[in-house]
């Protein structure tokens, strides 16, 4: 899977247009242009280079960057941890909030706080990233100012509590791109447990709501939705780009902007493996989720 | 049982959202300006921090290939180069003292400031200087950024630790301020090995000799900039400078509306009228070396006439495109010599191609082409339509469509073609396989254009409209060849004329830079910013 992805990037990016950044610059004449080439070694055959590439990459050599001469490791393995951290708090974010939204829709199936909510999820899943993260920024960081507008931390106090302050609006612009999905198939998966029959018995045999709601009928609508979540993990590392890009975050979408825009190619690659690898990742712990969730998978 | 279990969940859900507001509630701060020490001092006061956003991670060496316009900002604030431009742009002394010119012209000899120290402390002396141009600018199969500003220098001797001579193949009178555009000296002591490829020294702490240098460098984070206790000037004012990475330019809007920036250049102009109205923020516009134009390629005959070319001018209404996109900050061009560089600007040509399209039909049917059905012009049953590519950075998109627009009342069909910058830039300039499109040169102020027009950087050069003419190659050489300010002043007169004439490019305006600047910062001069930054320990921030 994840070879697939970095032969599959690696000949993509050298067949797209352009060059790298040093080489298509306006003020760079076509001599110079000649030996930036060389010097990088792109003069030679795409598989050859990609050999010598997957050579390095089993004995954990990812390459060199084309635009800073850093090993590509270094350079993903700087991002990384903003990035986790950032997908990480939206993801919390988007389950905290998202499964009880969907619940009490569930409960309330038809009442206007079920449209009022329905609609809510629609605009949050039509507004651009990018937008809303420009108005939250006007309106925590210069009208307010209770937040700051970009950045993982300010220069001069570097805090766990600056640090969290800093995460605030990033993480909810780009949980804005995901909670409304989960809201949804929470809604849904509800909706449909409710109607079981095994509700209706628990709450005659007169067990407690509150008892019936977490016990039976979140555990049974949740295996959907855990497996929703899975699939919108790689969504959320997309939506990383904008939002880190708005929030001048630095971490692997920015990077990867970088490196498209610069074709730096080892750089590239180097990404869409390691992206890969927390997908493929992801996708196994949800697996795993099930299991705890779903006992009838246990077994297995 | 419902009623049960809504109330439970309602009280969780909105727990979690009290939970979200108190989060955010108990971590405002007072707002940065409202800091309390009275009375505003008259000169120059010491202390406090200035932050500044680039859009990207800078190279901090200014002559490495990756070194992209983020990377000016640092590496003109930190390292000096034999002279930097003066606050009127011609060359002032910076790491040399004065200089001069052999009598044939094939030499200059540079007197360099003793006493000088790099940042680690290690002498600075000629060999630092012969090591930068001899082993890194003029090595060919380095590709250091800008060499091919100088094809003219043969080598670089040391005559004795304070005394350099450039060496040169043609005369070449700009070679001072060509030296002071980017040409920072490098520290022979710390970079031999491989000298553009140094990433300790170019993403991490250089040594330099400027008034400030490195003190650390977070990768996407930002690079921040303290005194260097070694350098020859003054002490700086500012305690530290802090060059934020924002990529975002509504970002960066937004950050310096909240304080937290203190100059910036405004690329967004349309937000110029929200920045005015801001308190505490000063908005200032500066001259530029640069200048927009439109290239036609030579190697399609329909543009070969002087008659079309001056008729597309004519055509082109570019005052009107200066209010669209520039929101007036810019002033039509019609040479390549910018307003900026005043000693040579001549204003006369100002006027020389007002809007006018019926002058432009006139001219375009003087070359053949007369309006056929539809309206479209013809010419040998041939209708008058190209593509132009438009590269998609800066005002680019909205001053093509506006051409477009133009050409089409005069019966031309322009078709966009729209392309991501590194694309374009391999078609356009790497392959020359373009029709038409529009971009702009930013250049070292001085009125040397040789790279841009001489016949001989056709094709593959910066020549991108490919024009070749013996006169203007004359004109360019002679420009190179006339060593006093009287005599050169006379030939960029004339090549000013002759190029408003034939229009090698299309010229189109003179951008002006709209800064945005806290109203306690001061000191800084009246230059770009970029410019600005070789003057930064003069900048100072009066106390509140």
């Amino acid at each position: 899977m994840i070879v697939f992805a970095s032969a599959l990037t690696f000949f993509f990016v050298n067949l797209a247009p352009g060059g790298p950044g040093s080489v298509m610059r306006f003020d760079v004449d076509a001599q110079q242009r000649e030996a930036l080439i060389k010097r990088m070694g792109l003069d030679r055959p795409v598989e050859q280079r990609y050999a010598e590439w997957v050579g390095g990459a089993v004995r954990g050599d990812l390459g060199t960057s084309l635009l800073t001469d850093e090993p590509v490791s270094q350079r993903v393995g700087e991002r990384l941890p903003n990035t986790l951290t950032l997908a990480g708090a939206a993801l919390v974010l988007s389950i905290a909030l998202g499964i009880p939204i969907g619940l009490i829709q569930a409960l309330r199936r038809g009442s206007p706080l079920d449209h009022i909510l329905s609609l809510l999820s629609a605009i949050g899943l039509s507004v651009p990233v990018f937008w809303l993260g420009i108005v939250l920024i006007l309106l925590f960081a210069v009208s307010l100012r209770v937040l700051p507008s970009a950045g993982v931390t300010a220069i001069a106090t570097d805090t766990p509590f600056d640090r969290l302050r800093h995460l605030v609006l990033p993480a909810v612009v780009l949980a804005s791109t995901v909670l409304p999905t989960v809201v949804r198939f929470m809604r849904s998966a509800a909706i449909e447990v409710l109607h079981e029959d095994y509700i209706r018995t628990a709450a005659a045999k007169g067990l407690a709501p509150r008892v019936v709601l977490l016990r039976h009928v979140l555990r049974n609508a949740l295996i959907p939705v855990v497996s929703a979540i899975g699939a919108l993990v790689p969504r959320l590392l997309g939506g990383t780009v904008v939002t880190e890009a708005v929030f001048s975050w630095p971490g692997l979408g920015r990077l990867a902007l970088e490196a498209a825009q610069g074709r730096d190619y080892p750089l590239i690659t180097g990404l869409t493996v390691v992206v890969a690898a927390i997908a493929v990742t992801t996708s196994l712990l949800v697996d795993l989720a099930y299991t705890r969730i779903d006992p009838r998978i246990r077994i297995a | 049982m419902s009623l049960g279990l809504h109330s439970f969940l309602f009280r969780a859900t909105s727990l979690m959202f009290v939970a979200t507001i108190a989060v955010t509630a108990c971590t405002s701060t007072t707002p940065p300006g409202a800091s309390t020490a009275p009375s505003a001092a008259a000169g120059p006061v010491s202390g406090g921090t200035v932050t500044i956003p680039i859009g990207a991670d800078p190279t901090l060496n200014p002559w490495s290939p990756n070194a992209f316009v983020e990377s000016l900002f640092i590496n003109r604030a930190i390292f000096e180069g034999l002279t930097k431009p003066g606050k009127d742009l011609a060359p002032a002394p910076d790491l040399a003292e004065s200089w001069t010119t052999a009598s044939d012209g094939l030499s200059w000899t540079f007197k360099l400031r003793s006493g000088v120290k790099w940042s680690d402390g290690k002498p600075f002396s000629a060999d630092d200087v012969a090591f930068t141009f001899n082993d890194i600018v003029l090595k060919p199969d380095l590709g250091a950024q800008n060499r091919a500003s100088y094809a003219a220098v043969k080598s670089v001797t040391v005559v004795d630790p304070t005394t350099v001579r450039f060496d040169l193949t043609r005369k070449f009178a700009a070679l001072p301020s060509f030296l002071a555009y980017n040409a920072g000296i490098l520290p022979k002591h710390v970079l031999s090995a491989d000298p553009l490829k140094t990433t300790s020294f170019n993403k991490g702490i250089p040594v330099s000799t400027g008034p400030f240098k490195v003190e650390k460098y977070t990768s996407g984070q930002s690079v921040s900039l303290v005194p260097n206790e070694h350098y020859f000037g003054p002490k700086p004012y500012l305690d530290k400078v802090v060059f934020t990475v924002v990529a975002d330019p509504n970002t960066q809007i937004a950050q310096a509306l909240s304080g937290d920036l203190q100059i910036m250049i405004l690329d967004n102009k349309a937000a110029v009228e929200r920045v005015k109205a801001a308190s505490g923020l000063v908005v200032v516009s500066r001259p530029l070396v640069q200048y927009y134009w439109l290239s036609l390629n030579q190697t399609d005959n329909r543009f070969t006439d002087v008659r079309v070319r001056q008729a597309f001018v004519h055509a082109i209404d570019r005052q009107a495109i200066i209010k669209s996109v520039e929101l007036g900050y810019g002033s039509i061009a019609n040479s390549p010599i910018t307003p900026a560089l005043a000693a040579y600007y001549d204003p006369s040509l100002a006027s020389k191609y007002p809007y006018d399209p019926a002058k432009a039909t006139e001219l375009l049917k003087a070359a053949g082409w007369t309006p056929g059905a539809n309206g479209v012009l013809q010419k040998d049953g041939k209708p008058f339509q190209f593509t132009m590519d438009v590269g998609q950075r800066g005002v680019l998109e909205p001053v093509n469509a506006l051409i477009q627009q133009d050409l089409k009342k005069v019966g031309v069909i322009v078709d966009l073609n729209t392309m991501e910058w590194n694309s374009y830039i391999q078609k356009d300039v790497v392959r020359r396989e373009y029709t038409a499109t529009v971009n702009w040169w930013t250049y070292p102020s001085d009125p040397d254009v040789f790279p841009y027009y001489h016949s001989s950087a056709a094709g593959k050069g910066f020549n991108i409209p490919g024009y070749q003419d013996p006169k203007l190659d004359d004109l360019l050489v002679q420009g190179q060849s006339a060593s006093d300010l009287e005599s050169r002043k006379a030939v960029y007169k004339q090549l000013q004329q002759y190029t408003s004439e034939v229009l090698p490019y299309l010229f189109l305006w003179y951008p002006q830079e709209i800064d945005v600047l806290s109203s306690s910062l001061k000191g800084v001069p009246e230059l770009g910013l970029r410019d600005a930054m070789h003057y930064l320990g003069e900048w100072w921030l009066a106390k509140k």
